[in-house]
């Protein structure tokens, strides 16, 4: 469209896009981490295997979740010794927008996403093999409960307090799963799609500007 | 799992009998190692019980009358907090104490929490760098540069970040942590009563201070290291000003262990305190000059080395005393090589731009100093205003809407001087980010607070969390 | 008058409220009260290169009985605000509030659930200080300004602790604050609230519950 080639996205970024389907191995783990995945789909066979820009992702079921982080840590060719992160990412349910370029001018169309669920990331990262690699699950975002990892590592306690905190999954098995961040009779779960940002207009001589969740730009 | 089974406390997972040298044998998860003259553990039954089954989880939590019960057993419940002139900002914690030894230390938390991640959700990519970089307030460029190689490794221009660019950050990011460190240094001495500490401490801080208001224009906040390269380019004198930087400071850092190293009443206060081995920091997730004091030398700059600095040559510095007088040592000894890199860093400074040539990512660009300061270049101007409108569009969006992240997850790290700080972006191929979870080193540190501090006295409770070096900010976000 | 020119050096004449507005200025005591960014600026203020302590004010009292000052440096959290507010009351009087950043002046930069949108839904502030982080230059404008505004007080009668505002105004037979003047917000168009107020004396349910005005 532009004769200026300094305006073009980058080609990479357009095979990657394609290469990111669900369940499908897009090329860029590096050797390590390849056979890393090999060692680990065959302990666990129903692990899904992801690759993003050159991170490898397994997708465990929600009830096979801890058993994977303790092979993680005990195996000896993973040796995952630190459980660097624990996050959570709700994916709303029900009909969603597709998000395109919000100017170009097409309706906006939307399609179902399924029922609403919350991923749980659990990043593992091996000291000894200087290796790092990330272990998903999803539990459902309405009660989604799911085994603590606390009995593999203890760094999991707080981590786990904050996802409750955040996101209301439920870890079964946790020590003191009480909030965290929030004031202790706090409703809701801040960090969900559904709840709000809770900002407020700001009135200045006159004019009023929304808060930033309700703005254009 | 099954929905009508209570949830049970599951019993922890004990480590493999041929474990390698990182375990020792027989340690299970989740206890800390024995310590000489330790007292014994809490009893099990005056613990915090477990869940009881009969009760849901809910938002009120536990009841304070079913801690410990202070009158029968001579435990005392005290809180320590959240105003505090030790507790290195806005930490709570609620100790049992037997006598003046600590039994338990429930840490609370959450009294500077911002929702930074839920705004940044709302704001365009670029924009998400003025609020990550208000986290972890003592090192704000790290923060900021963790988050641009997210979104740079999330675009996949990780390569086409110019040299000048990355250079830049490993000068500013060392930079920043020295004058971290020095904080660390004078709130912990002050925390102890060393006063003196904290003028010092402070004092060598305005230096750094200085220049990177020179470069960025604040001191604190700086919200300079973009996605795709730095803001703008370093002013003319920025050599000459960093160069006598780097004479300088040498000779303050000696003075800091003049003053300390041998000091009697520093030795007695720190020496022995706040140990944690290596087990315990692997289990807790503890990076940085914790884990580092415990004798492992694991720093991100060496395994998993960013903007280019796998070219520099330092040492990753460890100690093996894993107290908090190791930790003293090891941040003297990382301010020092710090400035070997920012020195290596300087002499080999590469031109060219500051910012990644694709247009459709590269903002702020195309700067110019005109007579009113700072701003768009007047060449610049009379392009989209005059000959492309094609420009004026480009630019019209990059400037409201920002650039457009493909879909994806990636987690990038980058050794703050706390530790590992990682930053785990989603983003749904949108201009605002997904989601982004920071890992936070100061986070992790406030879980290790219950092991790190039993069995210490009150006194030592205050050096113990002061040798974590946690900043609530980052703690809280 | 005359009187000034004839004394023996050493004699200086002033009035009851100057000597008491000096008296409070002079060596104002602040409150740690840092809860983030702006927390490490004062700080950076009360060290020796932006020295405070030129104004006496180099000691932070860690204790609220004991400061004259609260520098509410940092944003205030919803969870933080209860302690704010719980530290002011055990402040005693007389006291002064700073509040400085522009977050604790006005929720700053965050505009969302989890902070108060500005410190001053909590307690009276006497000088906003904006920046983000403000310069420690101007930390200490704002000290120097609110010192001119100590050293200008009047002596006047507040209300004491346990005493309504109605046995406050009968005791000491205050009016209310001259609101016909005063701009009605969010509303500049609405008419003033004192005329809407009966007057002292002649209501028929007792005065209309207000706000204390000034400090």
């Amino acid at each position: 469209m532009s004769d200026n080639p300094r305006m073009d996205v980058p080609d990479s970024a357009a095979d990657e896009q394609a290469g990111l389907r669900e369940g499908a191995i897009a090329v860029q783990l590096s050797e390590q981490l390849a056979r890393l995945r090999d060692h680990l789909v065959e302990a666990f066979p129903s692990l899904e295997v992801l690759g993003f820009r050159g991170e490898l992702t397994l997708i465990a079921p929600a009830h096979q979740a801890p058993d994977v982080l303790a092979f993680c840590r005990d195996d000896p060719a993973v040796r995952c010794e630190i459980l660097a992160d624990l996050s959570c990412v709700h994916w709303l349910g029900g009909q969603q927008q597709v998000h395109a370029q919000e100017t170009t001018g097409w309706p906006t169309y939307t399609e179902d996403a399924g029922p609403g669920r919350i991923e749980i990331d659990y990043i593992l990262y091996s000291v000894t093999h200087n290796h790092r690699f990330r272990v998903r699950a999803y539990v459902s975002d309405d009660g989604g409960r799911i085994g603590t990892a606390t009995g593999v590592y203890a760094s999991a306690n707080v981590m786990e307090r904050e996802a409750y905190d955040f996101f209301g999954v439920v870890f079964e098995g946790h020590p003191n799963l009480r909030r965290m961040h929030m004031p202790d009779d706090w409703e809701g779960h801040p960090q969900r799609k559904d709840y709000p940002l809770g900002g407020v207009e700001v009135q200045y001589k006159g004019a009023t500007v929304p808060p930033p969740d309700e703005r254009k730009y | 799992m099954d929905e009508t089974q209570p949830p049970q406390p599951q019993p922890p997972r004990p480590r493999p009998a041929d474990a390698g040298a990182a375990w020792e044998d027989g340690l299970q998860p989740g206890t800390p190692a024995v310590r000489p003259e330790a007292p014994p553990a809490v009893r099990p039954e005056r613990a915090r019980p477990a869940v009881r089954p009969e009760h849901e989880y809910t938002v009120v939590g536990g009841e304070w009358q079913d801690l410990p019960d202070a009158a029968e057993d001579d435990l005392m419940v005290i809180n320590m907090g959240p105003q505090h002139p030790s507790t290195h900002g806005v930490l709570r914690m609620v100790l049992t104490l037997d006598g003046e030894v600590v039994v338990d230390n429930d840490p609370v938390i959450g009294y500077l929490h911002t929702g930074i991640e839920k705004n940044t959700e709302v704001r365009p990519w670029t924009l998400g760098v003025t609020y990550v970089t208000r986290m972890d307030y003592l090192s704000p460029l790290f923060n900021e540069l963790g988050y641009c190689l997210a979104v740079e490794k999330l675009l996949g221009i990780t390569d086409q970040v110019p040299e000048r660019a990355s250079a830049l950050r490993v000068i500013l990011t060392e930079l920043n942590r020295i004058s971290s460190h020095l904080v660390w240094l004078a709130t912990s001495g002050m925390e102890l009563g060393a006063t003196t500490v904290m003028i010092y401490g402070f004092r060598e801080r305005e230096a750094i201070l200085d220049i990177l208001e020179f470069v960025t224009g604040l001191r604190m906040n700086h919200a300079f290291i973009r996605p795709g390269g730095v803001a703008q380019d370093v002013p003319e004198d920025f050599d000459g000003r960093v160069r006598q930087l780097l004479e300088e400071m040498p000779k303050r850092i000696d003075e800091f262990g003049d003053l300390l190293s041998l000091n009697p009443i520093w030795l007695e206060r720190l020496v022995g305190v706040g140990i944690m081995t290596a087990e315990e920091c692997y289990d807790y997730g503890m990076t940085g000059p914790v884990l580092r004091s415990a004798g492992v030398a694991h720093d991100l700059r060496k395994s998993a080395p960013y903007c280019g600095i796998e070219q520099y040559d330092f040492d990753v510095v460890t100690t093996d005393t894993a107290d908090a007088y190791g930790r003293y040592l090891l941040r003297l000894a990382e301010m020092r090589e710090s400035l070997r890199i920012i020195r290596q860093a300087l002499d080999r400074l590469p031109g060219g731009p500051v910012m990644v040539a694709d247009k459709k990512i590269a903002w702020p660009a195309q700067l110019a100093l005109g007579p009113d300061g700072l701003g768009n270049a007047k060449e610049y101007i009379s392009k989209i205003m005059g000959q492309s409108m094609e420009a004026l569009i480009h630019h019209f969006k990059l400037v409201t809407e920002g650039f457009v992240v493909p879909a994806g997850q990636v987690y990038t790290a980058v050794e703050s001087p706390r530790g590992e700080l990682g930053y785990h972006v989603t983003s749904n191929g949108t201009n605002k980010p997904y989601r982004v979870h920071v890992r936070d080193p100061s986070f992790i540190g406030i879980g290790t607070l219950p092991v790190l501090t039993r069995g210490l006295q009150i006194a030592d409770v205050i050096v113990a969390v002061a040798s974590l070096d946690p900043v609530m900010g980052g703690v809280d976000r | 008058m005359g009187l000034e020119k004839n004394l023996p050096s050493g004699i200086l004449l002033t009035s009851v409220e100057k000597l008491i507005g000096w008296g409070r200025a002079g060596s104002l005591w602040p409150a740690t009260f840092g809860l983030a960014c702006c927390a490490i600026e004062m700080m950076s203020t009360g060290a020796a290169h932006y020295d405070l302590s030129r104004f006496g004010m180099e000691v932070f009292r860690a204790s609220p009985r004991q400061a004259d000052l609260m520098i509410v440096a940092g944003r205030v959290s919803q969870k933080m605000a209860p302690v704010v507010r719980n530290l002011y009351d055990q402040m005693a009087d007389p006291k002064w509030v700073i509040s400085m950043g522009v977050c604790a002046s006005s929720g700053g930069m965050f505009n969302n659930y989890a902070i108060v949108q500005g410190v001053d839904h909590i307690i009276p502030v006497d000088m906003y200080v904006p920046g983000c982080p403000p310069r420690p230059e101007m930390l200490m404008d704002g000290i120097v300004k609110l010192h001119d505004k100590i050293r200008a007080e009047q002596l006047v009668e507040r209300p004491r602790k346990d005493e309504s505002m109605e046995q406050f105004r009968l005791r000491t037979g205050w009016a209310g604050p001259d609101v016909a003047e005063a701009p009605s917000w969010p509303n500049p168009e609405a008419p003033a609230a004192a005329t809407r107020l009966p007057v002292l004396g002649q209501a028929e349910e007792g005065p209309q519950p207000q706000e204390a005005g000034g400090r």
